[in-house]
């Protein structure tokens, strides 16, 4: 082969592979491009027959024309994905036989050159160097300055924002606080119940002697009397008035209402004053405001807030927790003993808040309008999330104690911003938030693994910190006259001086599982699911009585009108005198098994079964 | 002889090595169906490779340098240079998929000085020093033969162009420019952007988006005619490299023995990195003496300055580029964002149950680094651009035809045009 052949040989391999390699880019670029315009999750044909699906629901027709469809836009998308893959691998092979050929035929043509007889004038071009460097140079500090006039920082704007919303929110709160002082006849028609316990403090103080004379049971403790902050929009009064929470007032399972019904009959109908349906499951309490009873419910479908009369059980609104930006499409596996809505709601007379085990928080006004939502993530809680929710000064407590760390989170109740998040050197828990007042100040009581701690509401600061719990936390603590008590079935029951954090005493005789320690009045119950409910001396751990009822308390006893109610998982509520020594009033078969807590408001108690809420009064 | 045959056994050794470990590489769980059409995003990096074949390639790495270095320097190969170049295309390039690279490792190294959190792997690290170090001694060997990104160009150089030295120079101040933003998003945690934006690795994985396939055939169209394009104009591991083979004493040389100014290599380098002997009578009558270098060098403390200053202006854009801070600042200047739920980054960050407070915080942090950091990468573009200048005065005395130590890519074209003999 003579060097001619070769050059040609060289040029026609060189001609083919280019022509190929040409021929191949072209059909991936129209490749590229009908991919592009053919994605079969984006096709409008589909989006047609989906739409047309759902006007025709049972058109068995349209479901398999869907499905074929379906099938041929992937079967085209996949093949046209295999295509670019081919091509790719074809075009970097055409490329090579290019390259090869091109440089064969070089190295054939070329030969050692002559040098250039006049060289580049190195002089000249050092000069015209330093011009394209400071050009370049310039250009590249221009462009620069020009990018950082033309950018705006965003991040000082949000320290604006933050700031106009800390002063909107409160200004806001001001205002409602002004009408919750009775200063609107409206206000109080749509709240009466609300607006009717809005004594004075000396009014206060003047019942609290006739009940005692009534039922020579104890007063309520110090602590919870009328609160004088001017902070809140939310007035100890007001809670007092109402059942806002988890366990009532604060969260301390101590009722202030009078005339509470003790006795009553499921099956014969005595004392039921109405039984509603709850349209959805949940293991969260009835809150009550006003002559509005709350509850939750929720399944793999919804999440709801249900919104009952508190006189005729009528379904007044029920508030859908949907379409929250960063709600999991998914619902996270709980176990069905806890389920999605188990956390119970809190309202604070203008809003209703409730949380659910998909991490969504969502607020209601007292209309079931929504008025804000969002989402905390879902929490890493292997039987489901069912921390309760509290408020109380212009914020919203959320206890977020996950596998993942604890947390506690106050958002601001009227935008759902947060006003602060403090992280906790705690593990997951399954307890509820308790407010507690000490030395004028109120501190949020949170009990988990392995710690027992108070923080400010004002800061979220950790105040005091107690390393005394295990075991996985269910019971919230109690808490009377600056003593805390905290207990876990498997672990130990523990009464903490708030001021001091002392442990007064500790035991591990009666433990209790879900349910609750009451403290009040100088004695603690224990209600352990076995079915002993104890009492014992709330400083120094006596015990003074036991009563084994044999069926299993995952419900809190709750402290009202003298007495101590406690209802078990079977749906029998008995009724004590509160002391002592152990007196059971009455014992009252609702014929409904559960395990939440009672409300209590206005002579009434509002109970939450299995399918139905209950409203017992005289 | 003998050591070209073991160096032969070692290769075929490695190659047997190579298929028995290639499901190493494949994913130990499959990746989840997901029904909402997410699309899985290509990764930057490929699949994690097990440590001994980590050490396997630093081994590779090192036999390729040593190789590379001995055929340039002591059998004076170009043809040898070749082959291993397609060697180190093939290994590195495909097989390897361009990962991990000395250049990339530039990234790793900025890091693991910058958040004390990571830690750099020692494979990595000697990814990065082993070149370095090659080139301290014996130039740019790793530029002729160890790396795939200059192998793919070098491949395809078929009638290279001289470029002007003033351009040569214009141009080289990218590497630079390049490089100080490389540090600067890696030491703010923000983006490896040499591994993003490496032209050419999506060409090794077949797997690259549209544009970087683009930009992957332009570089090699253009470098066609220009040869090795990324190498000379862009690469800002090779801003390290010339620094070291600056002070490299053996470096390649075009004639074995004494230069006998035949002229013949002064058209042989594609890469234009030939220098000239020095004409004095010339230089004394340019002007650019004393004077003019005392000048440039006066005013590279207000280049710095400028720099600096325009670091501390363009510190809020170029921080945009944080995902955090691009986040926060999506989320102030659209709130309405948040119902977006095709937004996946919005959506995530909903999900995940951080604050917008800790958010906003994390980013001004980040900001604040880049606050410092834009300043020092300006001060340094600065400095270069004043260096530069004060070199295009500077002379140095040449009586015959050398290789510029900084850019000569040792590739070895030039000898082969060297008609005398040892």
């Amino acid at each position: 082969m003579t060097n001619n052949d070769k050059l040609k040989l060289a040029q026609n391999v060189a001609l083919v592979a280019g022509t190929f390699c040409v021929i191949v880019a072209l059909l991936l670029l129209l490749n590229y491009w009908q991919v592009s315009q053919n994605d079969p999750i984006e096709s409008q044909v589909m989006e047609v027959l989906v739409e047309r699906l759902n006007e025709e629901p049972n058109n068995d027709g349209l479901k398999t024309e869907i499905r074929n469809y379906d099938l041929l836009a992937r079967k085209a998308y996949f093949n046209s994905q295999w295509q670019v893959k081919t091509g790719a691998f074809l075009l970097l092979f055409g490329a090579i036989v290019l390259a090869v050929a091109l440089r064969y035929f070089y190295s054939l043509k070329s030969k050692i050159e002559a040098p250039d007889k006049v060289l580049e004038n190195e002089i000249a071009s050092r000069i015209v160097a330093q011009k394209g460097i400071v050009i370049v140079g310039g250009i590249v500090f221009i462009l620069a300055v020009i990018a950082s006039f033309a950018t705006v920082n965003y991040l000082d704007q949000y320290d604006i924002q933050t700031t106009e919303l800390a002063d909107a929110a409160p200004a806001e709160d001001d205002g409602i606080e002004v009408i919750d002082v009775d200063q609107t006849q409206e206000e109080t028609a749509q709240q009466p119940v609300a607006d009717e316990s809005e004594t004075t403090e000396e009014e206060v103080e003047a019942e609290q002697p006739a009940v005692e004379e009534e039922v020579a049971a104890p007063q309520p403790e110090p602590e919870a009397q009328p609160e004088t902050s001017t902070a809140s929009s939310l007035s100890i009064n007001q809670i007092k008035n109402n059942h806002n929470s988890f366990r009532g007032p604060l969260g301390q399972g101590v009722i202030y209402h009078e005339n509470i019904p003790t006795e009553w009959d499921g099956a014969s109908g005595t004392n039921i004053l109405w039984e509603a349906p709850i349209p959805k499951h949940g293991y969260n309490s009835p809150v009550v405001w006003g002559d509005k009873v709350f509850i939750a419910g929720a399944d793999d479908q919804s999440r709801e807030v249900y919104c009952y009369n508190a006189d005729t059980g009528e379904l007044l609104w029920t508030g859908v927790a949907n379409n929250i930006p960063g709600s999991p499409s998914t619902m996270p596996r709980v176990t069905e003993d806890t389920g999605l809505a188990a956390p119970t709601v809190t309202t604070d007379g203008k809003r209703v808040f409730a949380i659910f085990g998909t991490g969504d928080v969502i607020a209601f006004d007292m209309d079931g309008n929504r008025v804000w939502a969002k989402n905390l993530g879902v929490p890493d809680n292997h039987y489901g999330h069912s921390s309760s929710l509290i408020t109380w000064d212009n914020k919203l407590f959320i206890q977020l104690d996950t596998n993942s760390g604890g947390r506690l989170l106050a958002l601001n109740t009227a935008t759902g911003d947060p006003v602060w998040d403090t992280k906790r050197d705690a593990n997951i828990s399954w307890a509820s938030p308790v407010l507690a007042e000490v030395d004028g100040k109120y501190q949020i009581i949170l009990t988990a693994v392995p710690i027992v701690a108070g923080y400010d509401v004002e800061t979220g600061e950790e105040l005091w910190a107690v390393d005394c719990m295990m075991g996985e936390v269910g019971p919230s603590v109690g808490y009377s006259e600056g003593i805390v008590h905290a207990a876990n079935e498997y672990a130990t029951m523990v009464a903490i001086d708030i001021k001091t954090q002392e442990i007064l005493w500790e035991d591990n005789m009666y433990l209790p599982e879900a349910s609750s320690p009451l403290a009040h009045d100088g004695l603690l119950i224990i209600c352990t699911s076995y079915g002993v409910m104890v009492c014992y001396d709330a400083k120094t751990g006596e015990e003074y009585w036991e009563h084994d009822v044999g069926t299993t308390f995952y419900s809190s006893p709750m402290y009202a009108d003298g007495k101590l109610f406690m209802m078990d998982n079977a749906g029998v509520m008995r009724v004590y005198e509160y002391g002592k020594e152990m007196n059971l009033i009455s014992e009252n078969e609702l014929g409904e098994t559960f395990g939440t807590s009672p409300a209590f408001a206005e002579g009434r108690i509002y109970i939450r079964g299995d399918e139905n809420l209950y409203c017992i009064g005289n | 002889m003998k050591k070209i045959k073991y160096i032969l056994y070692l290769l075929i050794f490695a190659f047997y090595l190579l298929p028995s470990h290639l499901s190493a590489q494949q994913q130990r769980f499959p990746k989840p169906e997901f029904e909402s059409g997410y699309e899985q995003p290509s990764t930057v990096t490929p699949e994690p490779r097990a440590l001994s074949l980590e050490y396997f390639d630093v081994l590779v790495l090192l036999a390729v340098l040593s190789l590379v270095t001995w055929l340039i320097l002591k059998k004076r190969s170009r043809q040898g240079v070749l082959w291993v170049s397609i060697f180190t295309l093939i290994y590195f390039g495909f097989y390897r998929n361009g990962c991990i690279c000395p250049i990339g490792a530039i990234q790793n190294v900025t890091l693991s000085f910058a958040d004390p959190a990571y830690a750099i792997s020692l494979t990595a690290l000697l990814f990065f020093l082993f070149p370095l170090v090659f080139t301290l001694f014996f130039g740019r060997t790793f530029c002729a033969g160890a790396c795939p990104l200059g192998a793919i160009q070098d491949l395809i150089i078929i009638k290279p162009i001289s470029l002007p030295k003033w351009l040569n120079k214009t141009l080289g101040l990218i590497p630079y420019i390049y490089l100080s933003l490389a540090v600067l998003f890696a030491a703010t945690g923000t983006d490896f952007i040499i591994c993003r934006y490496d032209p050419f690795v999506g060409i090794f994985r077949m797997d690259a988006k549209f544009l970087m396939v683009v930009l992957g055939i332009s570089f090699l169209l253009v470098g066609m005619f220009v040869a090795r394009p990324y190498c000379r104009f862009f690469c800002p591991y090779s801003v390290l490299l010339s620094w070291m083979s600056r002070f490299s004493k053996r470096h390649l040389t075009i004639t074995p023995s004494k230069c006998i100014q035949c002229k013949l290599c002064s058209n042989s380098c594609p890469f234009d990195a030939i220098d000239y002997p020095t004409d004095e009578k010339e230089v004394v009558k340019s002007g650019l003496g004393p004077k003019r270098f005392i000048t440039y060098a006066l005013l590279i403390p207000l280049w710095i300055a400028a720099g600096v200053f325009v670091g501390e202006r363009s510190h809020t854009f170029l921080s945009k580029a944080n995902n955090d801070v691009y986040l926060a600042e999506l989320l102030i200047s659209n709130p309405e964002i948040k119902n977006d739920p095709d937004n996946i980054d919005v959506q995530t960050f909903l999900a995940s149950g951080k604050t917008m407070e800790t958010l906003v915080e994390e980013a001004g942090g980040i900001r604040q680094k880049f606050y410092y950091g834009s300043m020092i990468a300006g001060g340094f573009i600065g400095l270069v651009i004043g260096v530069t200048l004060l070199n295009t005065v500077v002379f140095r005395k040449r009586q015959d035809y050398v290789p510029q130590k900084g850019n000569c890519l040792s590739c070895g074209r030039c000898m082969d045009y060297c008609p005398v003999e040892e």
